[in-house]
């Protein structure tokens, strides 16, 4: 991998936007890689993955800023020998539509679909986790077929409920908390993605592979009970 | 075992519990939050005899009223509330040991948007990845993840603590309505036309009403980016001030999201960001371009200049 360039981010930080890097979701995981392994330079002291981006910051009294440029390239133009995580697979129970998907009816109908060949098209492929960022544990998970790709909402909602699915351009996603949010929401899920009291409390890392399951109102009430 | 050391008699507009962050969990769209002062924040703390970065209580606004429930140390400094302690004026930054039974009020703030009082050992919290501080979007960490309500118990801490530390007039922050915010060019700042990026580096915004932990909006001249252009989410920090393309720029606090879409203008130097902590809506905020070698000079001279009242603070941190 090369950098196509690496420019300052502020006085301590460094922002390398990738080469080679024109589909999406390829271009989030690189990306993720290539920040995992600058983690644990020491001086280091954020590591951060976009989609087609790395940046970095560095303590300034531990490095100076062109050791910081330096081992931020050699971490790319190493991207291809770096280890790869063991890529988790994991199933999402979701419930398309209805309360747990507001948006979904009327997204299906922009696109042209109706609303079972739309689930079908959502549920049928899958997807593997881009970037994470905009809220602790939210996955970008991509790349959503073209025929599903639709724009956010002009205006976002003020609160989204934990665990809805939504999409928004080139990614579906999966908000694990209340938040405000622009996203489309088609479904939600029952499980929890980001919960702050278990020793872990992220399921998902860059890279994995998430496929979704319908489920029914039923099964998502009893899932959500247990 | 945690003692319980007040209550809250009236909660004040946002008063949350914050320490120095959580720094390095950005990758799991983790905010580094904590105080958003960081530099009066760490002044209060030495105030009372506490390392720099001990769980205070940042009030934002108009601040609470207090009953203490046992006797122990207290500070305050960042934003005057014009506290009382009975009817005692506080003065900033000075030590002051208080009874069970003692009342502190704090009121509105006129100048300057947030207040900090620091309790000798620090006030217990919910803790996460390393940190007492509130995320309030998330309901992580503080006093059950939320802002103070009437009720509230308050426990102190453990935290080591020494005698109350003078902290020199030269040393103590000057807060006002108009301020310079330096700031180096952003990732993105080569994408705007010339007439905008003259426009972010000369003209005059001002503070909108809309401002929180996660970010200030600025009104003022439009900073458009170019028609059409887009921009992948990438990485985004305090700091970072973004121009979306409505043309209303906005700056980036403790708590705002970890990525964007938006173009990023410039990054706020390390050793102005505290000022973001103090930004009233209404306020008049000019930004100043600087290099990034001479930002590092600046935090570097500032840093050495806190070390011996300040103990391991560092503006880069």
């Amino acid at each position: 991998m090369t950098a196509a360039a690496i420019i300052p981010f502020g006085e301590r930080g460094w922002l390398a936007t990738l080469a080679e890097t024109s589909e999406p979701t390829e271009a989030g995981i690189r990306a993720a890689r290539i920040a995992d392994q600058l983690r644990s330079v020491p001086g280091f002291s954020d590591s951060v993955g976009g989609i087609g981006s790395v940046a970095v910051r560095f303590d300034p009294a531990k490095l100076s800023a062109d050791e910081a440029r330096d081992q931020l390239e050699t971490a790319i133009n190493a991207e291809k020998q770096a280890p790869r995580r063991a890529r988790q697979k994991i199933d999402i129970p979701v419930c398309y539509g209805g309360e747990h998907g507001p948006d979904l009816e009327a997204t299906a109908s922009l696109l042209g679909l109706d609303r079972e060949r739309f689930i079908a098209m959502h549920a049928e492929q899958p997807y593997r986790v881009a970037m994470l960022g905009f809220a602790p544990g939210f996955t970008y998970l991509g790349t959503l077929d073209e025929r599903l790709q639709a724009a956010r909402r002009a205006t976002p909602r003020p609160r989204v409920a934990p665990g809805s699915v939504a999409i928004a351009g080139e990614f579906t996603g999966i908000y694990p908390l209340p938040s405000p949010g622009g996203w489309r929401l088609i479904g939600q899920t029952p499980i929890s993605l980001f919960n702050p009291h278990r020793d872990n409390p992220f399921s998902l890392f860059a890279g994995d592979e998430v496929c979704f399951k319908p489920i029914s109102e039923d099964t998502f009430a009893q899932m959500a009970a247990s | 075992m945690s003692q319980d050391v007040a209550e809250v008699v009236t909660p004040g507009v946002q008063s949350t519990i914050q320490d120095a962050g959580r720094a390095g969990f950005r990758h799991h769209g983790v905010p580094h939050g904590g105080a958003c002062d960081i530099f009066s924040f760490a002044l209060t703390n030495r105030a009372a005899g506490n390392p720099w970065n001990t769980p205070a209580l940042e009030c934002t606004a108009t601040g609470p009223i207090l009953r203490f429930t046992c006797s122990t140390t207290i500070t305050l400094g960042g934003a005057d509330m014009k506290a009382q302690l009975g009817n005692v004026s506080i003065t900033p930054y000075r030590a002051y040991d208080v009874q069970k039974g003692d009342t502190l009020s704090l009121g509105p703030a006129q100048t300057g948007l947030r207040t900090y009082i620091a309790f000798a050992g620090g006030l217990e919290g919910d803790r996460f990845l390393g940190s007492s501080s509130t995320f309030l979007p998330a309901e992580i960490g503080g006093l059950h993840g939320r802002a103070l309500r009437t009720g509230d118990r308050l426990a102190c801490g453990d935290s080591p603590c020494g005698p109350p530390c003078e902290i020199p007039e030269t040393l103590r922050p000057r807060l006002a309505h108009d301020w310079v915010l330096r700031a180096t060019a952003g990732p993105d700042f080569e994408i705007f036309s010339d007439p905008a990026r003259a426009a972010f580096f000369a003209d005059a915004f001002t503070a909108s009403p809309r401002e929180s932990r996660m970010g200030i909006e600025l009104t003022g001249p439009l900073v458009t980016p170019p028609e059409g252009f887009s921009l992948r989410s990438g990485p985004v920090f305090p700091g970072t001030v973004q121009c979306p393309p409505a043309g209303t720029p906005f700056v980036l606090l403790a708590d705002a999201q970890t990525t964007g879409g938006y173009p990023r203008m410039a990054q706020i130097i390390d050793a102005d960001l505290w000022i973001t902590g103090q930004i009233r809506p209404g306020d008049r905020i000019w930004f100043h371009a600087i290099d990034p070698a001479l930002a590092r000079t600046i935090a570097a001279q500032r840093n050495a200049y806190c070390e011996s009242v300040m103990p391991g603070f560092s503006f880069n941190a």
